[in-house]
């Protein structure tokens, strides 16, 4: 019967003299020792009261990587841009007065003039009101789809690593059977059927045809999060499952989710605009980035701005969002603290 | 002398700062000799032997001084394209992990082949001849149809055999193994250490052997030098060595060992861990761990004094090697 | 005195007989078709005394570390019994597994990868207490934690950082602290110590002999250093290809090994004196190991034996004290998987040096 460690006083104290040099954390001499050596790879922590804390309050990863990022000036920046978009996709008329869909012919492909800094596009539409209505539907197709994407993705691809077996390889057959389908193409014949002009058709779709790449990173990810070790060394101590896949798998596993998803992000919301243009996304009273976009791209030598407000303000969404999924990534990566 | 190694100094840039991982060896190795470079990892002693190939990583490394002279010319001085001829044909090195050190996707007779198809302009055929009788050489059963097997196809021990044939295939007068039987098993081990002495006395070769193994050391090596922080501590004819170290590293080093026919009761540990390279100590970089260290530790660094009596040339990087030598310290004072 | 040796003399409190681990090979793309088999581990015998340390010693792909693996339920064996205290574990699950779990823990090789690099230190030792809550009430776990750093020799202040901030010997001190905190009555160490510097095996090895005694725990030590096998063990069986081949009390193996494997195996082994390689008779075998995929059928060592007749070809040696030492009361009667064992000294006799040899070790107060 083991006791508990506590009855057992002070194990250390004078019995760890013999060790000599060996262990060494015994008087003047060990607490020398310990910061002599070990300074090497503890000087940041030592001393800074500041980044080290009250050694008595416990941390763990996620407070951790919070405090991270929240001295992070690339994260502070990218959520301030990313907060500043949502809010414009939620209320655009903070910012711009006009109505996107009020055109006028006769202003087809101006440039900019007071109240219209952005110019006019091909079709006399304000292309400063437009680009802010168009983030509405630009960013909400982007994040959910991305979302989706990689919740569906990484908890199928990071299930069939973990377990492994028969699951694995039907899943694995599975993506090969979606990876063989052309997007566009699979968007023509499955879009054309849908008749609603809402986003929520062209999210699924995406996210239809999106996971298995996620899905083959995650699982590619597990596999490796799997064999270490600290995995076995959790089994050995009694885990469950779901321990070992929360607690030590997913944070090692999760970095190249969030690469791969913060720049999938990008693609979706171009890919929305292929979909549009081709006539099976949203349909035109609808504004978004990816139509105002395609619908620009003939102009491009007579109203260049036409394309480069738009394609600014998604080439800026994505860059918000790969630096944010950047930082993130960082902060739970202890070795770059 | 055929590879003279004077005050070289190797730095590399890191995220902590400049890394100091060679800071001043000198060594020697003659045409025929087997010099030992052992210390633990840290120590600088591979770094020393990427340098001495040319194949040091530069950035981030950096070679700040020093000499590195090879049947006389300064290595260090040469253009890239003279180094490259000086390279393989040479010099060669055998590295610790044969299966990486390999290609795969080539049979071991293409890449023993390619050496002479390369330096030596031969036909692939007469490339293949010569490949059979490198893997003769080396004591590889059945050579003749082995040649055309992968590289996974051979076992441990018989990979390491193909890399020292591939060192061995341009005849070269140095050798560089570096751990060339840390991943193997005790008993290969053995065949391998015996096979590389064996060639070493038949070509005339001067091989290096960097190793962390005392053991291995002592059956193979006709001198030693012990690395310490990048820098020679101890070097010295093998026998003196084992018989009594001059340098209170190498003696905790060979006190740590357990030992086969003793089964002692605690065993002797040098105390605390290597330096940090960025931040080596001031004076001797062993004083925080030496159970000898007296305050001209801390502020000189110790020169490397010439060790009497010995067979041959001995030094030690000690203010105290003579203490050392005897024994006369108490390394448990503080115990 | 026939009993034998693969029984500790003390009280056991692991028995293992007739251990296999058969991994199989398989072929085909969604449904799996056997062709072979990996015989890891081929039937092992061995017990554990409480208290004791039983070292094994093998070559790699000799099935020592498997062995390790099923020891502490991390692989089921394919056939085989290991009791602990008498009750079979293999076949155990859920809440009993659990609880058996507490008292077998495992100290893995590479301290690089067995601490997960995203927890901190308090997590990484604290994580058994999260798991078994009966152990520790939640308010006491940190004290718990940081006591525990305290006996391996860490600084209690660490908590809070992470894995990489530590040097290899560091990182092994914690998986050690982890391997305690439920307070185990066995641990099962395989290579410990083969990952880190000479300089600091040394400290590993005497902080896991100190926690011995102070914490009565019982070893199993798994590594390919013959030297540090002797170093810690009481008892030291050896495996070749799956199967012990001797076993016996370190002396008995050490200075009186009667199976050529294990003949060869001490003669190859690196001796830090190079006055002693003139009276060392080197036994070099030749050949590698074979796959274990296809095991010589017999003695399976008989394909690199020197000794070699027909009978090993036919018959598989036993794993008993041979016969001819059967009636004799010597160190060389212990068990020994060979028809034609014969004792053979192979490392030499200790002589007095120079310098008496208890000079380093009686140094320590």
């Amino acid at each position: 019967m083991p006791e508990p460690l506590p009855e057992e006083p002070h194990v250390s104290g004078g019995q760890r003299a013999p060790e000599g040099g060996a262990i060494a954390a015994t008087g003047q001499d060990g607490t020398m020792d310990l910061a002599t050596t070990e300074g090497e790879t503890l000087e940041k922590g030592l001393g800074n009261a500041d980044a080290g804390g009250p050694a008595d309050k416990a941390r763990s990863l996620w407070s951790d990587a919070w405090r991270d990022l929240r001295r992070n000036p690339v994260f502070i920046i990218s959520a301030l841009v990313i907060l500043f978009l949502v809010v414009i996709s939620l209320w655009p008329s903070l910012i711009a007065s006009g109505n996107p869909l009020k055109c006028d012919l006769s202003k087809a492909q101006e440039g900019s003039q007071p109240g219209h800094p952005f110019g006019f596009d091909g079709q006399g539409c304000d292309v400063y009101t437009r680009t802010v209505y168009g983030a509405r539907i630009s960013i909400s197709v982007g994040v959910c789809a991305t979302l989706g994407v990689a919740i569906l993705g990484s908890v199928l691809g990071g299930l069939a690593g973990f377990f492994g077996g028969i699951s694995d390889s039907f899943l694995s057959r599975i993506t090969d059977v979606f990876f063989a389908i052309p997007v566009v193409l699979g968007g023509l014949v499955l879009l054309s059927v849908v008749t609603s002009n809402s986003v929520w058709p062209v999210i699924g779709f995406m996210v239809l045809l999106g996971w298995p790449q996620i899905s083959r990173i995650a699982r590619g990810s597990v596999i490796t999060a799997k064999q270490n070790d600290y995995v076995q060394a959790a089994r050995a101590l009694g885990a469950s499952n779901s321990r070992m896949l929360l607690r030590h798998i997913t944070p090692n596993a999760v970095a190249p989710v969030i690469v791969v998803a913060t720049i999938a992000l990008g693609t979706y919301i171009a890919l929305e605009a292929t979909l549009s243009y081709l006539g099976v996304g949203l349909k035109p009273p609808s504004v978004s980035w990816g139509i105002d976009i395609s619908a620009a791209s003939p102009y491009i030598r007579n109203a260049p701005h036409a394309l480069l407000w738009p394609s600014g303000a998604l080439a800026i969404t994505v860059l918000a969002f790969i630096m944010l999924g950047d930082a993130v990534r960082d902060a739970l990566d202890p070795k770059l603290r | 002398m055929l590879l003279e190694v004077r005050d070289l100094r190797v730095e590399f840039r890191t995220r902590d700062g400049i890394a100091k991982a060679v800071n001043g060896v000198e060594y020697a190795v003659d045409a025929g000799q087997t010099l030992a470079v052992l210390g633990e990892s840290g120590s600088g002693k591979s770094v020393t032997a990427q340098a001495i190939m040319g194949i040091l990583d530069m950035p981030p490394g950096r070679i700040t001084g020093g000499e590195i002279l090879f049947k006389g010319r300064d290595l260090l001085k040469l253009k890239e394209d003279e180094r490259r001829k000086v390279r393989g044909a040479e010099m060669a090195m055998i590295f610790q992990d044969a299966l990486s050190a390999l290609n795969p996707v080539l049979t071991v007779g293409d890449q023993l082949g390619e050496m002479f198809v390369v330096h030596r302009g031969m036909s692939k055929k007469d490339a293949r001849a010569k490949a059979v009788e490198l893997m003769d050489r080396v004591r590889i059963p059945a050579a003749k149809e082995r040649v055309r097997d992968y590289p996974h196809q051979f076992s441990g021990g018989m990979r390491q055999r193909i890399m020292i044939a591939m060192a061995l295939a341009l005849e070269p007068s140095l050798i560089i193994a570096d751990e060339p039987t840390t991943a193997l098993d005790v008993t290969v081990q053995a065949q391998v250490m015996d096979l590389l002495a064996e060639l070493r006395r038949e070509l005339d070769m001067g091989l290096i052997l960097i190793t962390h193994d005392l053991g291995v050391v002592a059956d193979v090596a006709d001198r030693i030098a012990v690395m310490y922080a990048g820098r020679i501590v101890e070097s010295a004819p093998v026998h003196d060595i084992y018989k009594a170290p001059a340098h209170p590293y190498t003696r905790g080093l060979l006190d740590s060992i357990p030992r086969l026919d003793q089964k002692g009761q605690e065993l002797y540990a040098i105390k605390g861990l290597p330096p940090n390279l960025t931040k080596i100590p001031p004076g001797c970089a062993f004083h925080p761990r030496c159970p000898m260290a007296r305050d001209v530790c801390r502020t000189d660094v110790p020169p490397l004094y010439e060790v009497t009596p010995s067979d041959g040339t001995r030094v030690s990087a000690c203010h105290f090697w003579r203490e050392c030598l005897d024994d006369r310290v108490d390394r448990h004072v503080n115990g | 005195m026939t009993e034998s040796t693969a029984t500790s003399t003390v009280e056991p409190i692991l028995e293992v007989s007739g251990l296999v681990k058969h991994f199989p090979l398989t072929q085909g793309v969604l449904f799996k078709k056997q062709v072979g088999a990996v015989k890891a581990v081929d039937g092992v015998d061995f017990t554990l005394g409480a208290g004791e340390t039983l070292g094994i010693v093998g070559e790699s792909g000799c099935g020592k570390s498997t062995v390790a693996r099923m020891l502490v339920n991390l692989e089921r064996p394919t056939a085989g019994t290991i009791k602990y205290k008498g009750e079979d574990i293999t076949k155990l699950s859920g809440r009993a597994l659990k609880a058996v779990r507490r008292n077998i823990q495992m100290v893995f090789q590479d301290p690089y990868t067995s601490l997960n690099p995203r927890m901190t230190v308090g997590d990484i030792i604290g994580e058994p207490y999260d798991i078994h809550p009966e152990v520790a009430p939640k308010g006491d776990r940190r004290r718990r934690v940081q006591e525990l750093l305290d006996v391996v020799g860490l600084n209690p202040e660490y908590v809070n950082r992470y894995p990489h901030q530590f040097s290899g010997g560091q990182r092994q001190r914690i998986g050690i602290a982890r391997g305690l905190a439920l307070r185990p009555e066995i641990i099962v160490a395989d290579e410990p110590v083969s990952a880190l510097d000479v300089s600091v095996q040394a400290q590993v090895i005497n902080l896991l002999e100190r926690l011995q005694g102070e914490f009565g725990l019982s070893y199993v030590f798994i590594a390919h250093d013959l030297s540090i096998v002797r170093h810690i063990s009481d008892r030291v069986g050896v495996m070749y290809l799956g199967r012990i081949v001797e076993i016996g009390r370190d002396a008995e193996i050490y200075d009186h090994p009667t199976h050529p494997y294990t003949q060869a195996l001490l003669s190859a082994v690196p001796v830090p004196d190079p006055e002693a390689r003139e009276h060392r008779e080197r036994i070099i075998l030749f050949g590698d190991v074979p796959s274990p995929t296809n095991i010589p059928s017999g003695c399976r060592f008989r394909t690199r034996c020197w000794k070699a007749r027909e009978k090993c070809e036919r018959e598989v040696p036993s794993l008993a004290v041979p016969a001819e030492f059967r009636h004799g009361f010597g160190p060389a009667a212990h068990d020994s998987a060979c028809h034609f064992a014969e004792e053979k000294q192979v490392v030499p006799p200790e002589e007095p040096l120079e310098e008496p040899p208890d000079d380093h070790a009686g140094g320590a107060v």
